[in-house]
Parts: C-alpha cells; structure tokens; sequence
C-alpha cells in the first residue's frame, strides 16, 4: 500500500463527519452510515499497523506523508510509526464498540442528528493527534477533538451537565491557550515545530537552556490533559455525569491521548536531553506516585458504579506516567547499554498498559451504563441482585474488572508486571511499592461494585418493576466485542508485548523516525550552521537571530528556490 | 519593539488572569478569550519584528527582507480556531441564562444543590 495514502486515516473520519452532518435529519440512515464509516476506519487502521510491524526494512516502519509535497520541516507531516499505528487500531476499535453501544443504548435525547458528526469528529481529532507531524498540527487536533467533546458534552443538557461543561470547557480553553503559547516560544527558540527536527536538535546537542522552562510549561499542558496529579480535579466531577457511551467514549480515549503525546514529547523529541531529563524526571516520577495513590483512594471511598470508573481513570493514568518517567530517567547504577534497553522495556510496558486500558476502561464505562438499564440506578446502596438478572452482563463486567486489577492471566497483569520490574530495575522502590498497593486496592474497589451491585441481595428497579424489560443486545455484543479484545490481549500477551516493544524502540532509539521524516538527503543540508542574517534586524531583536532561527529560515528559502 | 510586545503579552495574560478568578460566568469566559489574544500576541512576539520588512508573498521582495512568514500563518490559524471556540462558550452563556436567569457561579451551585 502506498505510503501516501496514510491520509486516509483523517480522511475517512472527515468524510464520515461530512455526511452525518448533511445526514442530521435522518437518523435512520445515519446509523448504518456511521457504522460502515467506522468498520472502513479500524480496517485502514489496522491494515497499516500490519504494514509497520511487518517490513523487513527497518526504513519501512515509519510511514511518511508530506503534505502537498512540501518537504519536512517546513511543510505538513504526517507520520505512523508503530506506536501511532498501535494506538490509532485500538482507539479505532473502542470508538466502534461505543457506536454499536450508543446505536441501541443512548437516550434519544442524546442522540439527536447532531451526535453522529460530533462523534466522528472527535475520531477525526483523536487520529490526527496520533499522526501529526509537528507540534502545531498537535495543537489543532487537540482543538478539533476538544471542540467536539465539548458538542457531545452539552447534548440533552441537564443542569448538572451545563455546570459541570463550563469547568471541563473552560479548563481545557486554558489548557489549549497555554499549548499554543508553547508553539510560539519552541518556534521561538528553535526556529522549528516539526517533531522529527526538534528531535534532531535535541540529538545533536543543540538543545538551548533557555528551553527548559518551554517543556516544563508543555508537561502543565499535557499533564492537564491527561489528569495527572496535581492537575486531575476537573475529572472526577465531570466524567460521572456523562451518560455511559459518552462516558466509555470519554475515558477510553481523551486522557489516553494525552498519554500518547507525554510518550511522542517527552521521551522522543526530548528525552535524548540530559538536561531536560534531569528536570522532568523526578517531577513525573513523584506525580505518578501521588497519581496512581490518591486515585485509587478516591475509588475506594466512592458509592457509585460511574464515580469509582471515573476516579480509577486517573488511578491507571498514575501507571502510564510512570512508565514514561522510567522511560526518560537517567538510571543510576546500570551500564548505558542495560540503561537504554531498561528504558526502552519501561514504555513498551507503557504503551501495553495504554492500549489496555483504552480497552478495559470503555468496557467497564459500558458495563455500568448497561447496570443503570437493568437497576435504574448507578449507586450501590440502592441496586444488587444483578447476576441473577443479567448473568451474561455480571460475566463480562467480572472479566473486564479483573483485567483492570490485573489478575492474571488477564490483560493488566502484563502491563504492570513490565512497569513493576523495570521500576525495581531502576531501583524506584518507594514508587513501585505504591504502584503494588495501587494494584491491591484497585482490586477492593472492583469487588466492591462486584458484591454490592451483583452479588448482594436483590434490589432496584428490576426487583420494583419485574414488567420492565430493558433492550441490551446491541449493548452486550459491544461490550463483548471489548471483552474479547481484553482477553486476547491476555492470553495472546507475547505478541502485543512485541507490537509494544517494536512501539518502544521507535520512540527511544528516534534516529528511524528522524531520517524517515527528513530524509536522508535533508540532513546534512541543515546540519551545517549558517550565518545568521541578524544584522539586518533591529538591535532590540538580534539576541534571537543567533543560532539556529536564522539557519532554519535560509533552509526554508533554499527549499523554496529549489521548486 | 519585541520587548514592547512582551510587556503587553505579560500585561493582558494578568489581566486575564484576574478576570478568570472571578465570581461571574461572562467576566470569567471573557479573561479566557483575553488570554487567546495574549497567546497570539506572543506567538507574534516569537516572529521578530516585522518593522522594516516586506510581507511574506514570494516574487514582491528580496528574500533577505521578507518577514517571517510561519508566526503569521500560525496566528490566523489559532485566531480562526479562537472564534470558533468563542462562538461556543458564547451560546453556552445564553443557553445557561435562558435556562437559570442567572450567571453567578455561586448561585448556580446552590440552584444544583436543590
């Protein structure tokens, strides 16, 4: 398959928004439509992840589409490595298990005309994140994803909702505010966006100090995104009034995307920095800790089914900083070699937990939407009794919760065993200890929705009202559809763990990465330090002109000469 | 020039910043579309200064005068993507008026509570 065509992958969810938009007074077409669009996305998806995990030639593992020609850095890029490959087959995955769901379980006030657009917007937002190039086109795939979680955030608007939408809306608008300031100071300093080329900058020593302070603004606005400690509080009061599509929706893939871009910035663009290392490393470490900790206690303490989810989401964020912050750290005490290969093990653990999380967490979203079908409730006080009324639910939610308390043989053991080892191989005991206990409490709070809300004596609106009979097949064959993905994750765990480590290599070894987007030919026509053209600027400016702006700019001009 | 515009991105980024910790939804959305015009201005900032320079349409100036064309493109970008997000927290302060006649965080909160 030609290499260009990895457009495709903004293409058909574009398209798909395009058509459900001028759809929206159909909503019987719509459906069909949408489903289709969405199976033809997991297909491409998963037709290029086989693409990079399969070529022979390591050049061919990083897929490279410049946009209109233009070459890198100075046009738009658009990259699958393996790690996008991976994440994009997953998020593609779980954003068709929630359609299916949305089709039979979502309220029609939710699901007036205007959901099916917002939703394949927010695929479109969510893959461009995974595939963008540059910092910039990042920025503006937040936006379009953020803008139409914003849409899918107000539908039906409840007054519970419309509170709790403006401090979502607003914090986001904050964070997105401060991202875009970053791109001006990284362009500022570095004369350059592009992914590929800061990370060129940054392997050859070129880093300036006086970026520091940059990054460290860029992991505030990441860390926002993905709820890490101390930035998480907007998550548990919002996510808890979602109806469950939307919830499974949610916390299947926003805050995973924000993981993503930690793993693509942190650890591939700037990790092959000491300096940066230095000081970004023990921030994560210790926010991972307190993260993964103080999550799980707020699940602990929760009594309904959507609180505990939406708390726990922060909890297993706490693991995939620490993968990324194992991942950048420095390791006292190893060889480089057995540092490097630590390193690397560290995010492939990373990426694994990422991709399962993505999976299980959407599932059990699913599961408790289909518990509030069946009980008319979601707080465990007032439903139990479920397994007798719901068996195939109780199996699968029981399946999906021990995969999240990582049982094994199921999918969260092996993501956490890999972070847990690579945490004492680095000697990171006081935070492995905590991600231990995490693990153990993890497992109280699943019982608990387990005993109260399935095991315990029978009580609820299918105990009131015997009459009343739920439709639930189009919301079991989603969840089982997850389910299956989770357990195949288990029991197949050495063929993920490869796929993740492939994922890992590209992010910590990036030279692939860089030659494949600037090419060969490119490199060594920026590598040179040209002569600045500062004396035509005024005094108050040519501070900046030094170093690698005004190179990066005589490169620009050359290119465009050339054509 | 560039450290005149950096004093006036510090100037409107705390006012901003003092109209968000406000107790009032309009005065609140208002400082967050402030500080999208603080960012664009410090993006401006990045691009030095354009005084003196042509603009950046190849074929009109020498090479060496053109001003830097990339900030530029960025800002239109981010404008483009301000109003839209404007134009969204705008209708969500008329549906939430429409809806509880009032704009005052804290009575919204104790309306919720009841």
């Amino acid at each position: 398959m030609p290499e260009r065509l990895i457009v495709y992958m903004l293409v058909v969810p574009m398209a798909a928004a395009i058509v459900a938009m001028c759809l929206h007074g159909f909503r019987s077409i719509q459906r069909p439509v949408g489903s289709a669009f969405l199976v033809a996305n997991f297909l491409v998806c998963a037709r290029f992840l086989y693409t990079v995990c399969t070529a022979t030639d390591p050049q061919g593992r990083v897929l490279v589409s410049q946009m209109g020609s233009w070459p890198a850095p100075f046009g738009i890029t658009i990259v699958v490595d393996p790690l996008a490959a991976l994440m994009l087959t997953v998020s593609s995955l779980v954003c068709l298990a929630v359609f299916v769901y949305s089709l039979t379980q979502l309220d029609d006030r939710f699901a007036g005309g205007f959901f099916h657009p917002m939703f394949h917007l927010l695929v479109l937002g969510v893959q461009w994140s995974f595939v963008a190039g540059d910092l910039f086109n990042l920025f503006v795939a937040f936006e379009i994803m953020l803008m139409a979680s914003y849409a899918i955030f107000v539908l039906g608007t409840t007054r519970a909702q419309m509170r709790q939408a403006y401090k979502y809306v607003l914090l986001n608008l904050i964070g997105s505010t401060l991202f875009v300031t970053c791109c001006g100071l990284v362009y500022g300093q570095l004369g350059t966006l592009n992914m590929a080329h800061i990370t060129q900058i940054v392997q050859d020593g070129r880093l300036p100090a006086s970026s520091i302070p940059v990054i460290t603004m860029l992991l505030l606005v990441f860390g926002a995104k993905t709820a890490i400690f101390p930035l998480w509080y907007w998550l548990p009061d919002t996510y808890h009034t979602l109806p469950a599509a939307i919830g499974g929706l949610f916390a299947g893939l926003l805050t995973k995307v924000g993981a993503y871009v930690m793993i693509r910035v942190f650890v591939m663009m700037f990790g092959g920095s000491p300096q940066v290392t230095a000081v970004l490393t023990p921030l994560i470490l210790i926010s991972a800790g307190v993260t993964m900790f103080l999550g799980v206690l707020g699940a602990v303490s929760m009594h309904s089914v959507r609180r505990i989810l939406s708390i726990h989401i922060i909890s297993q964020v706490g693991y995939m900083l620490m993968g990324v912050g194992l991942g950048m750290s420095a390791v006292s005490g190893l060889s480089g070699g057995a540092a490097l290969a630590s390193r690397e093990l560290a995010i492939a653990g990373a990426i694994f937990f990422i991709v399962h999380n993505m999976v299980v967490k959407c599932c059990l979203f699913l599961c408790g939407g289909l518990m509030i079908e069946h009980a008319g409730s979601d707080d465990l006080n007032k439903i139990g009794g479920l397994l007798r009324r719901a068996p195939w639910l109780a199996t699968l939610f029981l399946i999906a919760a021990l995969s999240l308390a990582g049982l094994p043989p199921l999918s969260g053991f092996f993501g956490k065993w890999v972070l847990i080892r690579e945490g004492f191989t680095q000697q990171q005991y006081w935070l492995t200890g905590f991600a231990i206990a995490t693990s153990l409490l993890t497992l109280l709070s699943m019982l608990k929705i387990w005993s109260y809300g399935f095991w315990s004596p029978p009580q609820g609106q299918h105990v009131t009202r015997p009459h009343y009979r739920v439709r639930t097949v189009g919301g079991i064959a989603s969840i089982a559809l997850l389910v299956v993905v989770a357990l195949s994750m288990g029991f197949g765990a050495s063929s993920y763990m490869k796929v993740a480590r492939l994922a890992a290599s590209t992010v910590v070894y990036p030279r692939l990465y860089v030659d494949a987007v600037l090419g060969k030919a490119a490199a060594p026509r920026l590598a040179p330090m040209r002569p600045s053209h500062a004396s035509i600027d005024g005094p108050e400016t040519s501070g900046h002109a030094n170093g690698l702006r005004g190179e990066t700019r005589l490169a620009a001009v050359d290119s465009v000469e050339t054509r | 020039m560039t450290l005149l515009t950096c004093i006036m991105v510090g100037v409107i980024f705390a006012a901003a910043t003092y109209m968000m910790l406000g107790r009032e939804l309009k005065g609140v959305c208002m400082g967050v579309f402030l500080m999208g015009h603080g960012a664009n201005l410090a993006i401006i900032a990045t691009s030095r200064s354009p005084i003196g320079r042509e603009p950046p349409v190849l074929g009109l100036a020498r090479i060496s005068e053109l001003a830097d064309p990339l900030p530029q493109a960025l800002i239109l970008t981010a404008i483009v993507i301000g109003f839209a997000v404007q134009a969204f927290l705008l209708t969500l302060l008329v549906i939430t008026w429409r809806r509880s006649r009032t704009l005052q965080l804290a009575e919204l909160a104790v309306e919720e509570g009841a």
